[in-house]
């Protein structure tokens, strides 16, 4: 297995995948990976080899004696969201002994949820429609990053936001901090934090006071939530002015169809239903209830266990009334805040036996563990909602000895209840087996009049099933609101807490991969760390420089983390985001950064309460510098990253001026090129930031990982980054991502300066770098006016070598198509030449050129925006030939001569204030 | 002669046979101060080693270097040295041809200077580069693979450049050095003898060996004469081909030149103070000859200050923002104090020279030559980490920190430099004895008709 892409016909992600996706290869062939079953023989023994057999018997035995003197209820089945045919099995298990069953997912928008119920009396979270809207208005909801399905609201968010045949959609997003979404927001609005529920109020209020609530609207219901609030002291509180409000309100009830979302820290306040009522209700006011907010299809989060559940059991564990916990794919004790007494429950229960194929913090505590496969290694099937359905295969034979959760409990399950395989309620001999009846009832949902066998070849060999779902009408109902900032406890005088999912860690499942570690966060560009955003007020006010630890303290814990000085963060708070903080998971994980939830109280009702406390900040006096490649995020005047008005961009449009031509006469003949001449061009103004593309390079291209002190000493090896600029007041800048990777220039510096030739210029347009001639003087990464170019400083190549990047089994992910490349020689972004190559030899086959589409570059595979396009600039018809006329079109320092293969298209983007 | 001689202004014109005695006296037995010294410069050359082992073996990241400044202490050395090669060609071939008089009891010394300086250089790229071993690429050199190097590239320009200079230093330094070697030969017995009667390559003195010797003296000083201008121009187009801010500029080739020739001076002027005390040469280098060295030093570090001064009118007159930004950001930020001494010590400190006093103050002569070293070596910092540190992509600025590793190969080098002086002379007469009789009235016998 060496790459990891999308299925092109998949509804959620159309063939894209998200970072955390791209990087899920190191999850099987992570280097500390559990390599088979393991048994703690006596409590202070430490955790070795065993036999499965002994294993599977051991726990067989001692289930046996729960069940058969009918203490079924101590035993505890804990799952994440599983939406599929494992979460049913879970559930049958723990039917068939007599177990207890539940689930929990980190992020489970239980708010939306609760608020679905009580205003539209629907007990599901909605399917958002954000590619139909005109204006999407979001509340903090992360929907680039982490929030529901951040793939499939990628690319909406391009249908609805791009422009395209003069229109473009207005993207509206009201955060305390410039998270990556509010980034790509055209009008990010600040406020205080808590304050959501207030704002969407009155906004909800000024719809109504101007009338401009959509017809057949159950106005009195509206009006009696909106009458909670008033214009002005909502602006007082919230820090974002009246007029704002007014221009926000009118901007989302005109848009005809408008969306508001809410999530992120907003959606996990102590008044997170009230917010998220609120945006119901502001949905309904303006019509949208139906059209862009539909119930049908709804989203499997819709089906996660209530937090309370995990607080029970919590409870229940520490009053001694379970006796075995089983955990798949769950690793609470990092996942849930440590104020809920987790640690000293689980040590309560004489037998926790893990399902988790990685040495997690609670795997290390369990008793016996027991290795799942990993899904790429096994059966399986998932639905992120209704009416789509994924079917998995196992892809590549497991790794280690690892066993299928399925199998071991169905085999578990018929020793301890005593019945043979064919009878009883766990009669399936294998998972595979109880997947495919469980697949007879889907066939018999999404396609009835085909033959099971016919329908399951077809599902297997489409990757699932999918059908249209019908909306489900709904009638909105009086629900009650707060109507004022959401409370937070904690030292008034402190700052407020924000902590965040990270859009590359997650829940902190990605941490203990290096990819992952090593792609920097787009907003901070910070790697292989954690840290306290901190407002720069407040720094100047504690004399914080970055890198500076500090202590932040809350009423439940505190925890050190370096500062990371933030010109915009709301200057009342401090941000630090879920995934670090580590004490096992594997080298890539352990003692990095520090976990946030110890900072937070007990889960309430609403789920893990991200927006609870206040903290106070001490400066310690320690230094640990942060990893940041990116040296500024202010392009001096460079125009690196470019943009132009939405005005301007649709005259432009409309005239189709081609991109002006640098006028740099050459003595020289042009080069010329027979059959190709490859190509790119990217446009800036669908780019998200989300670095998908960077570790879809790292996969495709064999790059090494590096580690946090050669990022810091810009040593790292991207060949493809994702850089941040920032224009305009610092507080409130207009961000551009701009991808940067080598540039193909057709009059490229590198190659003269090379003694050896080993930088060249094909006749196909590309740059290629011969690694095995290149003899290390770098003196093309010097004259590289992007510097794109990496050198192997170390040698990350050889097993033997200290700096070996590819430990035991990482290497088996490296592609064969792909040199890994040796120390002392320069390397750097080829086009994916490999893939050139066998598109070129099966273009051969068939007697014929490559024609356009023939090849997607890894970057362009799984952008989920459709950012980057690739393909031959010599033939006029095709797609990149066509966009690098784009009137928007320009290259990065063109003024230099260097004639780059690829083109940007500036972002558009909306005056301030007049979106 | 057997009072120290406090001034040698004092000291007596020496006959041919003084001259003979001095210069061979020089070669007996070494002092424990001379092995002190070799001992010490012996460690440092040895850390240098084990620096440089250590980092082949490890890697290149063991060096400070880092993107942007993918060239740094190394190239820095490079450019030093090469410029330091530079005085001994212009001093021995161009003074020669312009016959002035002052250089014969220098100008050995500065060639030894020179060919070590060349051979300490030729040391760096090799230590540059990431594949050491495969240096050899850069040679054109039939081969089965059919490749050849990049005619194009300044780098392969280098390899031509300065293995003509170092060949045609060594010739014209052996050339120079063969009657003394004669003189040598005959002064000495044994083993001895028998090598320097090798190396003499039968050197008889006869009229037709003189008439042919300085007719192939002269030439080979034609032939040198040109590369004095050549090779450090051709270094300087490392530099000026690129497009690195600060770097691409038509100023480069004179203005290396020049500084290649001001920091030779001082490098020689370091190394025969010294060298005079220590062989009590004092009727042979002359306050005149430190007089004389003193007033090129000078007018070297003049003209050097009007490149500057053209360097930064051109970064500013250009009004492009990335020359602007990188000279300004050079001038005030994290290597502002690298960019101010290299001023302080090229542009300012020389200008006591203008005294006649200070010119033949050893002292003085001595700290502001160390004072030349150091600026001419900080030039070549501020041009390549510095001006590297700043350019075109913001992205990807950077600061470069240098490691134990290259430090001790750079301190290493000049440890090198040193134990080849100290064992030239050592083994061969660091003063001509050929060409200081020359400058000396004929003996006259009794009888002369």
């Amino acid at each position: 297995m060496v790459k990891l892409e999308g299925n092109p016909d998949h509804p959620v992600n159309r063939g894209t995948l998200c970072i955390r996706g791209q990087a899920g290869l190191q999850g099987p062939y992570n280097p500390d990976r559990l390599r088979g079953a393991m048994q703690r023989r006596d409590a202070s023994g430490a955790l070795r080899p065993v036999k499965w057999e002994e294993a599977e018997k051991f726990l067989v035995e001692r289930l046996t004696g729960l069940v058969k003197q009918g203490k079924g209820k101590r035993i505890v089945v804990v799952s994440q969201l599983e939406s599929g045919s494992l979460g049913r099995l879970l559930d049958a298990w723990a039917g068939a002994l007599g177990a207890e069953r539940m689930n929990y997912e980190p992020f489970n928008y239980e708010a939306i949820r609760h608020a679905s119920r009580t205003v539209f009396g629907r007990d599901a979270i909605p399917h958002y429609a954000i590619e139909e809207a005109n204006v999407l208005l979001s509340f903090g909801a992360d929907f680039l990053e982490t929030w529901l399905s951040p793939v499939e609201h990628a690319r909406a968010f391009t249908r609805m936001h791009a422009l395209k045949h003069g229109k473009a959609g207005t993207f509206i997003h009201l955060e305390p901090r410039l998270s990556l979404t509010a980034a790509n927001a055209d009008e990010w609005v600040q406020n205080a934090p808590g304050t959501e529920e207030l704002l969407a109020l009155a906004i909800l209020r000024v719809i109504l006071d101007e009338g401009l609530q959509a017809p057949g609207v159950d106005i009195a219901l509206l009006r009696a939530a909106a009458s909670k609030v008033d214009l002005q002291s909502t602006a007082r509180q919230s820090g974002v002015s009246g007029e704002a409000i007014k221009h926000i309100a009118r901007t989302f009830a005109k848009a005809k169809p408008g969306l508001a979302i809410g999530g992120g820290v907003a959606g996990t306040s102590a008044f997170a239903v009230e917010t998220q009522v609120a945006i119901h209700l502001l949905n309904y006011a303006a019509g949208n209830v139906g059209r862009t907010v539909r119930f049908g299809p709804d989203s499997a989060f819709g089906k996660a266990a209530p937090y309370v559940g995990a607080q029970l059991l919590t409870q229940r564990m520490a009053n001694g009334e379970v006796d075995i916990l089983l955990l798949i794919h769950a690793n609470p004790l990092f996942a849930l805040p440590a104020a809920g007494g987790m640690a000293e429950a689980l040590k309560k229960v004489p037998l926790v036996v893990s399902f988790s194929d990685q040495p997690d913090e609670t795997t290390q505590r369990a008793h016996l563990v027991l290795p799942d496969l990993h899904a790429l290694e096994s059966w399986g099937d998932f639905s992120p909602r209704e009416g789509v359905i994924g079917l998995m295969q196992p892809t590549m034979a497991p790794v280690f000895d690892s066993r299928s959760a399925g199998d071991v409990l169905l085999s578990v399950g018929r020793q301890v209840l005593g019945t043979p395989e064919g009878k009883g309620p766990l009669r399936w001999p294998a998972f595979q087996a109880y997947l495919k009846d469980q697949w007879r009832g889907i066939a018999r949902e999404y396609s009835p009049a085909t033959p099971f066998d016919q329908f399951w070849e077809e599902s297997l060999r489409r990757g699932g099933a999918w059908k249209e779902i019908g909306v489900v009408p709904v009638q909105a109902r009086s629900a009650p609101v707060q109507g004022k900032p959401a409370t937070v406890e904690g030292d008034p005088q402190g700052l407020t807490l924000l902590v965040y999912p990270s859009h590359r860690f997650y829940d902190g499942r990605g941490a203990n991969k290096p990819w992952l570690q090593e792609a920097p966060d787009t907003m901070t560009q910070v790697t292989w760390d954690s840290w306290v955003e901190v407002p720069a007020e407040v720094a100047k006010k504690l004399g914080l420089r970055q890198g500076d630890l500090v202590k932040v303290a809350s009423p439940h814990g505190a925890i050190e983390l370096p500062a990371y000085i933030s010109e915009s963060l709301h200057a009342g708070a401090v941000a630090i985001p879920i995934g670090q903080g580590h004490t096992a998971y594997g080298r890539y994980a352990k003692d990095r950064g520090a976990n946030p939830l110890a900072l937070l109280p007990a889960p309430g009702p609403a789920g893990l309460p991200f927006l609870s406390v206040k903290v106070s900040l001490t400066k310690t006096g320690g230094r640990r510098p942060l990893a940041i490649p990116q040296a500024t995020a202010d392009q001096d005047n460079r125009e690196l990253a470019r943009h132009v008005t939405l005005p301007t961009a649709r005259e432009l449009e409309l005239r189709g001026a081609a991109p002006e031509k640098a006028s740099h006469p050459s003595m020289y003949p042009d080069p010329k090129y027979p059959e190709y001449r490859w190509g790119m061009t990217i446009d800036i103004d669908s780019c998200i930031g989300c670095q998908a593309c960077v570790i879809a390079c790292k996969a495709e291209n064999n790059v090494p990982v590096v580690g946090k002190e050669q990022v810091a000493y810009g040593r790292d090896m991207h060949w493809l980054r994702i850089e941040r600029w920032q224009e305009g007041p610092a507080g409130h800048p207009e961000t551009l991502f701009l991808p940067m990777l080598c540039q193909h220039c057709e009059v490229a510096p590198c190659e003269p300066v090379c003694p050896v030739f080993a930088s060249y210029h094909t006749n196909e347009g590309l740059n290629a770098q011969i690694y095995n001639r290149c003899i290390g003087t770098r003196y093309c990464n010097n004259n590289c006016p992007y510097h794109v170019r990496r050198f192997n400083w170390w040698d990350y190549g050889s097993p033997t070598s200290s700096s070996h990047a590819f430990p035991d089994p990482l290497h088996l992910q490296l592609n064969p198509d792909v040199t890994v490349r040796q120390l002392g020689v320069m390397e750097k972004c080829t086009m994916c030449i490999q893939r050139i190559i066998a598109a070129k030899d099966h273009a051969r086959d068939e007697g014929r050129l490559v024609r356009d589409g023939d090849l997607e570059t890894a970057c362009q595979q799984t952008c989920p925006t459709q950012a980057i396009v690739f393909g031959n600039l010599k033939d006029p018809s095709s797609r990149v030939a066509k966009s690098s006329r784009s009137p928007r079109g320009y290259h990065v320092l063109e003024e230099l001569g260097t004639r780059p293969a690829i083109t940007y298209l500036k972002k558009v983007t909306r005056e301030h204030g007049k979106a | 002669m057997n009072q120290h001689p406090t001034r040698s202004s004092a000291v007596r014109q020496p006959t041919y046979a003084d001259v003979n005695r001095d210069v061979i006296r020089t070669l007996w037995a070494p002092s424990p101060t001379y092995f002190g010294w070799m001992s010490v410069v012996g460690l440092i050359l040895t850390a240098g080693i084990l620096a440089w082992t250590w980092q082949i073996y490890i890697g290149m990241g063991a060096a400070g270097k880092r993107t942007p400044q993918n060239w740094a202490m190394y190239i820095t050395s490079f450019v030093f040295w090469i410029g330091i090669g530079h005085a001994g060609t212009l001093i021995s071939a161009i003074l020669y041809l312009f016959r002035a008089r002052w250089r014969t009891s220098i100008f050995r010394g500065a060639e030894a200077m020179t060919v070590f300086a060349v051979m300490t250089a030729g040391l760096f790229p090799l230590i540059h580069a990431g594949r050491m071993w495969f240096a050899y690429w850069l040679l054109p050199y039939p081969n089965q693979r059919y490749l050849w190097p990049n005619f194009r590239s300044p780098l392969v320009w280098d390899v031509f450049a300065i293995s003509t200079y170092l060949t045609i230093s060594v010739v014209f330094f052996f050339v120079g050095l063969m009657p003394d070697i004669a003189a040598v030969r005959d002064a000495s017995t044994g083993w001895k003898k028998r090598i320097y009667g090798a190396f003499a390559l039968g050197w008889e003195g006869t009229d037709r060996q003189w008439r042919h010797y300085r007719r192939a003296y002269g030439l080979l000083a034609s032939l040198a004469t040109p590369l004095v201008l050549s090779v450090h121009s051709v270094v300087s187009w490392d530099f000026a081909m690129a497009l690195v801010p600060g770097w691409h500029s038509t100023l480069f080739a004179p203005f290396f030149v020049n500084g290649a020739i001001f920091s030779g001076f001082a490098m020689v002027l370091i190394l025969i103070i010294p060298m005079r005390r220590l062989f009590n040469l004092y009727p042979y280098i002359t306050d005149r000859h430190l007089d004389a060295m003193g007033k090129l030093t000078l007018v070297t570090s003049l003209i050097l200050t009007y490149f500057y001064v053209c360097e930064a009118f051109t970064a500013w007159y250009s009004g492009e923002h990335f020359e602007r930004a990188s000279l300004f950001w050079k001038a005030t930020q994290n290597y502002a104090w690298a960019f101010w001494l290299q001023y302080f010590c090229n542009s300012l400190a020389p200008l006591v020279l203008f005294s006649r006093r200070a010119r033949t103050h050893t002292p003085t002569l001595y700290v502001v030559s160390i004072l030349v070293l150091i600026g001419m070596w900080f030039e070549r910092f501020n041009i390549i980490v510095p001006g590297l540190g700043h350019d075109f992509y913001p992205y990807t600025w950077g600061i470069y920190y240098p490691t134990v590793t290259d430090t001790l190969i750079v301190i290493g080098s000049f440890a090198w430099f040193f134990i080849l002086f100290l064992g030239f002379i050592k083994v061969m007469p660091s003063v001509s004895i050929v060409e200081v009789k020359e400058t000396l009235p004929h003996p006259v016998k009794a009888g002369h008709h």
